[in-house]
């Protein structure tokens, strides 16, 4: 009976309902289509943004390129303000003097995951953006293009002004105007594979409101700094300094090893890269680290080594106990910290906010006394900023030619590649960085004659320092950063002591090493005898590990 | 010429033919893979290296994760079995009990519709509602007088893998639940108007009817739920991502960051083919001394 009802309500429906149901139903499959179909809503503003300046689809050069989440043409920074859309003028300036390229700037994720899928499978984007870790990592598989030649070689859009005093007429690499930083940048085989348009760096955030209040000033000193912190942290609900793991593991590693070991420098620095040592003065490569690691340094035994760990455990006393997951610009802007240890970008947050409720201000971390530790140099802290934009040509910029082909011959034949270089240096001449870099306050440019925008001027200010002794994270291979970060989490959130935490870095290292010797095969013959050479300087200096001692048989 | 049966017989295999081929190229041929790569020392991009059984003592005897991660492993199954065995039965008992339909099928939709939000959301939401630093656990502990108590829950080492094992509370997974009901539905009327006559009720009657009488599913929920258990990590690659130091890393997750993270692909496979051997013996151990209803049934 039910079913006759049923029947009878619907019969009166007839056609209309009929043409209701199908239409429904093609209305939807319809907007499934329109959602589904590339250049449709999916493709959001990167796609909308390179299909209003493509070329045509017949282009004889089409490059793909990934610039990132800083630059993305239709991004909205932060979420404050208007969308960005310097890159995307830059590009179509680029295709309209070059009408056989179109440049397709996508969007990729910057997981390691999916760009090892894709750079192996020779997918990658012609130009990805991706930290220079993961970079020299891999530069032995040929997945990336060596930039030394181009770099050498003049910028073609500043050579078309002939005036050879412009910088970049007789080098690229004039160009830059941070030499120690994008020169730093090359990979552990000695060739550089990162183009740097753009700087970034650290710094720490302060509330000048709540410094006013407690009557605090900004410390110059190691020692006044944690009475600083000391003070804040008298006050309820008021975190002194707010740092992210990540930070410890890099930026605070990097400075206190710098503030520890400089004063070695004069006897441990051994290998000198005549085209880097005008600029990375003293600099510690991967290679000069394993050679000290086998004399003794960084070990358990080591009193320097031990010292920056012990420090750096005085400074987690002052910070968030949730060093992962924790919120903090969140916390700072809800003034929940008093300062922040971050990086330029915070800028641009706290810039354009209106109703942020107090006043900041930024200054850089201030000099170990002897107070701090018996082995400061009581020089200044130096820089570790680095490159934001790090610009890698992958090997699909090569896919024109012949894949059984070495790479060298590879590169001289293809069409392709020069039309990516030239794409390049014509990012990074002054006009068209200063459209991309200076859209918004949040990077320092690297180009020579561009300006830096006035609420990052601190950090200008700061990238005057002179560049960190090593990069501690970047000196080896992932996992031995992956490792130390663990185990410094665990150490700094007092799961492990300090010597069970050397003892778990040193087999970190030693495998470290052992990974850096068996992919690159460092002179070590050569640096036992640059060693030897500098003997006299070490003999001036102090609680050297007994393996590094002259005296040691 | 072909038989008729013999020709229907054809037809079904030339049916499921398809499937078995995707079966054998998705799910046995990396499985194959898999053992294969781990006896070499494999690099994506890279050149192999046959190793032998190098990556598996390298794993077994030299890697310092290798046990503390086992054992975190073991921890985690062991409590997951015991809540997941427990608490939704304890609830589909008492949705089972209820006396009107209109009210169990109330609260059968409410235990399962949570089921639709994503394990990940679930995940975030523990990571930054509640274990936060201003989350509210910590403010639940402030506003009681108990700040000293309050803590970075996933970052502290003495609390990280508790807390882990917390997220989900109050464990009553609306998948489990609907199992162990049904489990419940399917007892017959006849054996519970038996055991009413034989004055057999409430709690006795739980532990001696209904317990009995739905081995099969817990069963079924115990070996899902160690195979989930060894098998996953997800969770703590969102949550903890195995840290702090390793005191929430499982085999499963070093794998991955060994496979993905450090491109030690030969070694993660290691660790996958040990990871397969020991779900395969503990199922096989499972299938083997856990009775079914049917078992039980068989028996008597």
């Amino acid at each position: 009976m039910a079913n006759d009802h049923d029947i009878e309500e619907s019969a009166p429906k007839g056609l209309l309902g009929r043409v209701w149901k199908y239409g429904s139903l093609c209305a939807v499959l319809a907007v499934s289509a329109w959602l589904l179909w590339p250049g449709g809503a999916g493709a959001g503003a990167a796609g909308k943004a390179g299909a209003a300046r493509a070329n045509g689809r017949d282009a004889k050069h089409v490059i793909k390129f990934s610039p990132g989440t800083q630059y993305m043409p239709g991004s909205v920074p932060f979420g404050i303000g208007k969308p960005l859309e310097g890159l995307a003028k830059v590009v179509s300036r680029f295709e309209r003097r070059f009408p056989d390229t179109r440049i397709e700037i996508i969007n990729v994720p910057r997981v390691r995951e999916y760009l090892v899928t894709q750079l192996s499978s020779g997918a990658a984007p012609d130009i990805i953006n991706v930290n220079v870790e993961d970079v020299w990592v891999d530069v032995q598989k040929g997945w990336y293009i060596p930039m030394d030649g181009f770099l050498e070689s003049p910028n073609s859009f500043v050579a078309e002004k002939h005036d050879p005093n412009l910088p970049g007429a007789r080098q690229w690499w004039d160009l830059f105007r941070y030499q120690a930083i994008s020169r730093g940048k090359a990979a552990p085989d000695g060739r550089n594979y990162c183009i740097t348009m753009d700087m970034i760096e650290t710094g720490i955030f302060y509330n000048k409101t709540i410094f006013h209040r407690l009557g605090l000033a900004v410390p110059e000193t190691w020692p006044q700094f944690i009475a600083v912190m000391e003070r804040i942290k008298r006050e309820p609900h008021l975190t002194p300094l707010l740092m992210e793991l990540s930070a410890y593991n890099d930026w605070a590693t990097d400075l206190m090893f710098d503030q520890l070991y400089y004063n070695l420098l004069p006897g441990i620095d051994l290998v000198k890269d005549p085209a880097r040592e005008p600029y990375l003065q003293g600099y510690l490569d991967g290679d000069e680290l394993v050679f000290l690691l086998r004399k003794g340094f960084f070990g358990p035994h080591d009193k320097r080594y031990r010292e920056l760990w012990r420090i750096m455990k005085q400074l987690k006393r002052y910070t968030n106990d949730d060093m992962t997951n924790a919120d903090l610009t969140r916390q700072f802007i809800t003034q929940q910290g008093a300062m922040y240890w971050t990086s330029s970008p915070l800028t641009y947050r706290l810039w354009s906010d209106h109703n942020l409720g107090f006043e900041w201000g930024v200054f850089y971390l201030p000099r170990f006394t002897k107070e701090t530790s018996r082995y400061a140099s009581g020089t200044d802290m130096c820089v570790i900023g680095g490159a934001s934009a790090q610009f890698e040509v992958t090997c699909s910029a090569v896919g024109d030619t012949d894949s059984s082909l070495p790479l060298e011959d590879r590169m001289a034949k293809s069409e392709r590649l020069k039309r990516v270089v030239s794409f390049l240096q014509f990012l990074c001449t002054p006009e068209q960085t200063e459209q991309v870099v200076n859209e918004y306050p949040c990077l320092i440019p690297n180009i020579v004659g561009v300006p830096v925008l006035a609420p990052l001027a601190p950090f200008e200010k700061i990238l005057e320092r002179r560049y960190t002794t090593t990069k501690w994270i970047f000196s080896f291979d992932l996992r031995f950063s992956d490792i130390q970060e663990r185990m410094l989490s665990l150490y700094l959130a007092g799961g492990a002591s300090l010597d069970e935490f050397l003892v778990w870095q040193k087999a970190n290292l030693d495998a470290a090493a052992a990974n850096l010797v068996r992919r690159k095969s460092p002179d070590l013959a050569a640096m036992e005898a640059q060693w030897k050479s500098l003997a006299p300087e070490r003999a001036k200096m102090t609680d050297l590990p007994d393996e590094a001692r002259e005296d040691h048989p | 010429m072909i038989r008729p049966s013999l020709r229907s017989t054809l037809g079904c295999y030339a049916i499921i033919l398809p499937g078995i081929v995707l079966l054998l190229t998705f799910i046995y041929l990396p499985v194959v893979w898999a053992f294969s790569k781990s006896l070499q020392e494999f690099e994506v991009g890279g050149p192999a290296r046959f190793v032998g059984l190098a990556n598996y003592r390298e794993y077994l005897t030299l890697d310092p994760t290798c046990w503390p991660s086992v054992l975190n492993m073991l921890m985690l199954t062991m409590f997951a079995v015991c809540v997941r065995l427990t608490v939704p039965l304890i609830v589909a008992k008492l949705i089972h009990s209820l006396p009107r339909e209109r009210w169990r099928h109330f609260y059968r939709v409410m235990f399962l519709a949570p089921i639709v939000v994503p394990g990940v959301a679930v995940q975030l939401i523990w990571q930054g509602m509640i274990y936060a630093d201003n989350g509210m656990l910590n403010s639940l502990l402030s506003a009681v007088g108990l700040s000293g108590w309050a803590r970075g829950w996933l970052s502290d080492p003495h609390t990280a893998l508790a807390a882990v094992m917390m997220v989900g509370f109050p464990f009553v997974g609306g998948f489990e639940v609907l199992i162990y009901y049904a489990g419940l539905s399917a007892i017959p009327d006849s054996v519970n108007e038996a055991a009413l006559l034989e004055g057999c009720t409430g709690v006795s009657k739980f532990f001696r009817i209904d317990i009995p009488l739905i081995l099969s599913q817990l069963k079924l929920i115990l070996l899902l739920t160690v195979i989930g258990g060894m098998q996953g990590f997800e969770g703590l690659f969102i949550l903890t991502r195995g840290g702090p130091g390793f005191k929430t890393t499982v085999p499963g997750l070093w794998m991955y960051f060994n496979a993905f993270s450090f491109q030690r692909m030969g070694y993660a496979c290691a660790i996958g083919v040990l990871l397969f051997l020991a779900i395969f013996a503990l199922t096989l151990l499972n299938l083997k001394y856990f009775k079914s209803a049917e078992d039980v049934k068989g028996e008597s």
